[in-house]
């Protein structure tokens, strides 16, 4: 069982600094945007078993062969009032800080989520009352600013904004790609996909490969976001709406900014081939295994 | 709302039904509104005697600017509360952009 929590702790370690910092540069990635997604949940699902696992691991391994047997002679130790005199402080501790791990990434998910709610339903009440429904698309509001902005609020009960700014600026094709954007946002619950990596970042802000995670899943969700607007509209329409919101967006002073939209632009206009159909299927199955590696070393 | 924006002080629900007189609202309806606004924190309600008074927290253009403040600020920490068409900023990059936007 040493072994495994070894095995357990060296996994989470490549995952979290050296895979995801790696992963982040891949290429093909914008080939295949929802298989590097998968991918992307792998890695911090296997990442997060690995870290909060292996001491668990570790700290219960003089108990007995595996962690299911370990519990066990736990469980029946603990009831019959005794202490197991293998498990000394050194392995306690262990256990102990695993789980302290473990409760604090759920704990920042859990306050994060609520805390995204409660913005939400604030959002959504001042929308309610200040924005107008917009009669050429149900569930889409407009707001009376000119500035330039399309949105989406994500949830149960979501919204669709644009700004008065956005139905001035472009034309009604590509008013209608912003939405289809927004709408995959809506359908596909980007938001859940993007939780995960924004709770590891507040977790351990001190990992360089978190950071790189959020950015690269947050680059993805725009990606198919586009790859859905760019079916339902031409994508010279998609191409021209980014092109007029973006230029106007306060944020284009950043350099950053704007390679991002270039890269976009670009990627939408040349349209780059799908991966085959084979290497697709081989990113799927890839995601799995890096779930069932770390959940065979807990388990066996 | 709209009337109590319009209003320059406080008004009391009377007052509100009133204004909208040609909709033939009932006062109960207009109370219940009042208190839904009161909840969600649009209005706040103020005790003289036994009439109430009710005025907007912020102005029209405050809240649009908070609506729009939220959706400009590309922030993928905010726990993602919505999704923008141009995507997030990274953190480091923001904090300039706050810079550019003071």
């Amino acid at each position: 069982m040493a072994l495994a929590a070894l095995g357990l702790l060296v996994l989470g370690v490549v995952l979290a600094e050296p895979a995801s910092r790696g992963f982040s540069k891949a290429r093909w990635t914008r080939r295949d945007p929802v298989g590097a997604l998968l991918v992307w949940q792998a890695i911090g699902l296997a990442g997060g078993l690995s870290l909060v696992g292996c001491g668990v691991v570790y700290g219960l391994s003089p108990l007995g062969d595996s962690l299911p047997a370990a519990v066990g002679t736990l469980v029946r130790e603990w009831n019959e009032g005794r202490w197991p005199a293998r498990f000394d402080a050194v392995h306690l501790i262990a256990a102990l800080a695993s789980v302290g791990v473990g409760a604090r990434l759920l704990w920042v998910l859990g306050t994060m989520y609520v805390r995204t709610l409660r913005a939400r339903r604030r959002h959504r009440d001042l929308l309610d009352v200040l924005a107008t429904p917009w009669p050429d698309s149900p569930g889409t509001r407009v707001l009376d600013h000119p500035q330039p902005v399309a949105y989406c609020l994500p949830g149960r009960s979501s919204r669709l904004v644009v700004s008065a700014g956005v139905l001035e600026a472009l034309e009604p094709e590509e008013v209608w790609a912003v939405l289809a954007h927004e709408r995959s946002h809506l359908r596909e619950r980007h938001d859940l996909v993007v939780l995960p990596f924004v709770a590891w970042g507040a977790t351990a802000p001190f990992v360089r490969g978190m950071e790189c995670a959020q950015v690269a899943v947050a680059e993805l969700i725009e990606m198919r976001a586009d790859d859905v607007a760019a079916c339902k509209s031409e994508p010279h329409e998609l191409v021209g709406a980014l092109k007029t919101v973006g230029g106007s967006a306060p944020a284009a002073a950043l350099s950053s900014f704007t390679d991002a939209l270039e890269a976009r632009i670009e990627r939408i206009s040349s349209h780059p081939r799908p991966l085959p159909w084979a290497a697709r299927i081989g990113v799927r199955v890839c995601a799995v295994a890096l779930v069932a590696v770390p959940t065979v070393l807990l388990l066996l | 709302m709209e009337v109590l924006w319009a209003a320059t002080g406080e008004l009391t629900a009377r007052e509100v039904q009133e204004s909208l007189a040609d909709r033939e609202l009932a006062t109960t309806t207009v109370l219940t509104v009042l208190g839904r606004l009161e909840r969600k924190q649009l209005v706040v309600r103020t005790r003289d005697g036994r009439a109430h008074h009710y005025r907007p927290t912020a102005s029209r253009e405050d809240h649009v600017a908070e609506l729009m403040n939220d959706a400009l600020d590309g922030a993928p920490d905010r726990g993602a509360a919505l999704a923008r068409f141009l995507g997030s900023i990274p953190s480091e990059e923001r904090r300039k952009l706050r810079d550019l936007l003071d």
